[in-house]
């Protein structure tokens, strides 16, 4: 089923607002999660709507990208709260998302999902430094995105995560907005993926749209573009880091805060064990390994860390760069894990959030697989 | 020069490779004493975590040992083992630390014999391999 969004006062913003408004109302959903505009500021964020006069502050589409909500709609579903919630989400945060209901961490049996078109994202910094200086109005940014020149933003990089993104593409959802290679003059395009979704569209009894004549053909390109981009990314961070001495170059700024960590959609784990004792180290414990290199940088375990979550998670990183957003010594962690993650999910022919039916690969194994991992002979 | 004497660590499943080792001792069969034995329940147990820190805390090689397919006492440890190790042999090349550097074996509870030779290769295959990068730049 394909339908039209229908623009408001010559404004696809307020066509949305409307769009999210209807379906606010409808008796079978309670609420909205959704992007809003905090009052009387900048900040944009992922906000739960109960009320349909507030959605007048509702942006669906903006650069702002200050965390992947996967980890707020777990929250808001890991355990039935007897309300049905639309979501509208990201595709990275949609497949973020798939991931923790393979973990049993949040469900989408109260949930319909809402992806769109990916609207791309500035940094946090980046955003803050827009949103003083010279931010569009909702509607030029929503034209400036969707057009076939949408490199860059008065003067700003959109986030090397979504300049590298594979997917910026909805999957797994049961309703679709679809913007690129789409006529915005004459509205949006929005589509039911699954029965769930006819049943909420066929109800708001929005007028009949046709496919998008351009989108496969944009789809194309900004696939085509973005992964030339993330193969250029990945050689070079690969040839920064591809020794344990580079690795440590590499984060020698770290003060292991670990918000790279906390920020992650996939970081699933309900107590990491870089918070237990295991890392309470006796003070003889230090002094020990200063004796034995001459001396000792402290936060300690640092690389230790960062390779035991590339172990731990990098087969779900979805590449949302979250990880380097999050980060207060501005490293790079996105890159590096994209890379890894990119080796690590190859191995196991696994692709984060797209098939809800993939087992992750450390939860299963098979009698008869991996045979040549077992033995000694040389492989090089 | 001094020979390199590597520093090999092996994680080794009580059940099978632990009884096996045993086995060689009470046969009088030596093996390289480079090689750390380190005993664990089920190779299923071994987290990956283990191997990254042993590695940079400057050990030439790691091996994790077990029970042979079916043999498992915990049923599928050994079947868990190996997707880490196939998962560690993606993630550590990647900065620097060769594959051959990290082994998995099944070495069964009555081959005394096969876990002295096997060592003894491993061993020989870590000197020619020379130290680990982790070793000589004390990287941690
Ligand atoms: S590792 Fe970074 S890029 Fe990958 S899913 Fe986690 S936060 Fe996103
Ligand atoms: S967010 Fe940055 S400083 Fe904090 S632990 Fe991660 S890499 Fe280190
Ligand atoms: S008990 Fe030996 S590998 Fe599991």
């Amino acid at each position: 089923m394909m339908t039209k969004i229908e623009r408001e006062d010559n404004s696809s913003a307020k066509g949305l607002q409307q769009f999210f408004k209807q379906l606010l109302e409808m008796q079978e959903i309670d609420a909205l999660f959704l992007p809003v505009r905090l009052n009387a500021s900048t900040s944009i964020m992922p906000s739960l709507v109960t009320d349909p006069a507030q959605l007048e502050n509702a942006v669906p589409l903006s650069p702002s990208f200050p965390l992947n909500s996967a980890r707020m709609v777990s929250r808001l579903s890991y355990k039935a709260s007897g309300r049905k919630t639309a979501v509208l989400l990201r595709p990275c945060e949609t497949r973020a998302f798939i991931e923790l209901i393979k973990l049993k961490q949040g469900s989408r049996q109260e949930l319909i999902l809402i992806g769109m078109d990916c609207p791309k994202a500035l940094t946090s910094s980046d955003y803050a430094a827009y949103a003083k200086q010279a931010p569009l109005a909702d509607d030029a940014y929503i034209e400036t995105v969707f057009s076939d020149n949408n490199d860059t933003l008065n003067g700003f990089e959109f986030s090397s995560a979504c300049n590298t993104c594979e997917h910026p593409f909805p999957v797994n959802t049961d309703i679709n907005i679809l913007l690129h290679g789409v006529d915005l003059s004459d509205g949006m395009v929005v589509t039911a993926e699954t029965e769930a979704g006819q049943q909420v569209l066929g109800r708001l009894n929005l007028p009949e749209a046709t496919a998008p004549a351009r989108r496969e053909e944009r789809i194309q390109q900004i696939k085509e573009g973005n992964s030339t981009a993330n193969t250029a990314m990945i050689e070079d961070i690969t040839d920064r880091t591809d020794s344990i001495v580079k690795l440590n170059a590499f984060f020698d700024r770290c003060i292991n805060c670990y918000n790279c960590r906390n920020m992650c959609p996939v970081c699933y784990c309900k107590e990491c064990v870089f918070n237990t004792d295991v890392f309470h180290h006796q003070p003889v414990q230090y002094h020990q390994w200063a004796e034995k290199k001459g001396s000792i940088k402290l936060p300690t375990d640092t690389t230790f860390y960062h390779l035991t979550r590339m172990a731990h998670m990098s087969h779900a990183c979805v590449g949302c760069g979250q990880c380097s957003n999050a980060c207060p010594s501005d490293i790079n962690v996105f890159q590096l894990f994209k890379s890894v993650a990119r080796l690590t999910q190859a191995a196991f022919e696994y692709s984060p959030g797209t098939d809800e039916n993939e087992s992750p690969p450390l939860s299963v194994f098979y009698e008869r697989e991996f045979e040549n991992t077992v033995g000694i002979a040389r492989e090089e | 020069m001094e020979p390199f004497e590597p520093v090999i660590i092996a994680f080794v499943c009580n059940w099978c490779t632990y009884t096996a080792a045993d086995l060689a001792g009470t046969s009088r069969l030596s093996y390289p004493t480079n090689i750390r034995l380190i005993r664990v329940m089920c190779t299923g147990m071994v987290d990956p975590q283990y191997v990254i820190k042993a590695f940079l805390e400057g050990a030439d090689g790691v091996l994790i040992s077990g029970c042979h397919p079916g043999d498992c006492h915990y049923i599928n440890g050994n079947y868990k083992a190996r997707r880490r190790i196939k998962l560690l042999k993606e993630i550590l090349p990647r900065f620097g630390i060769e594959k051959d550097r990290l082994r998995l074996t099944w070495i069964g509870a009555s081959d005394g014999i096969e876990f002295a030779e096997i060592m003894t290769q491993i061993n020989d295959q870590i000197i020619e391999m020379g130290p680990s990068q982790t070793r000589l730049n004390k990287a941690i």
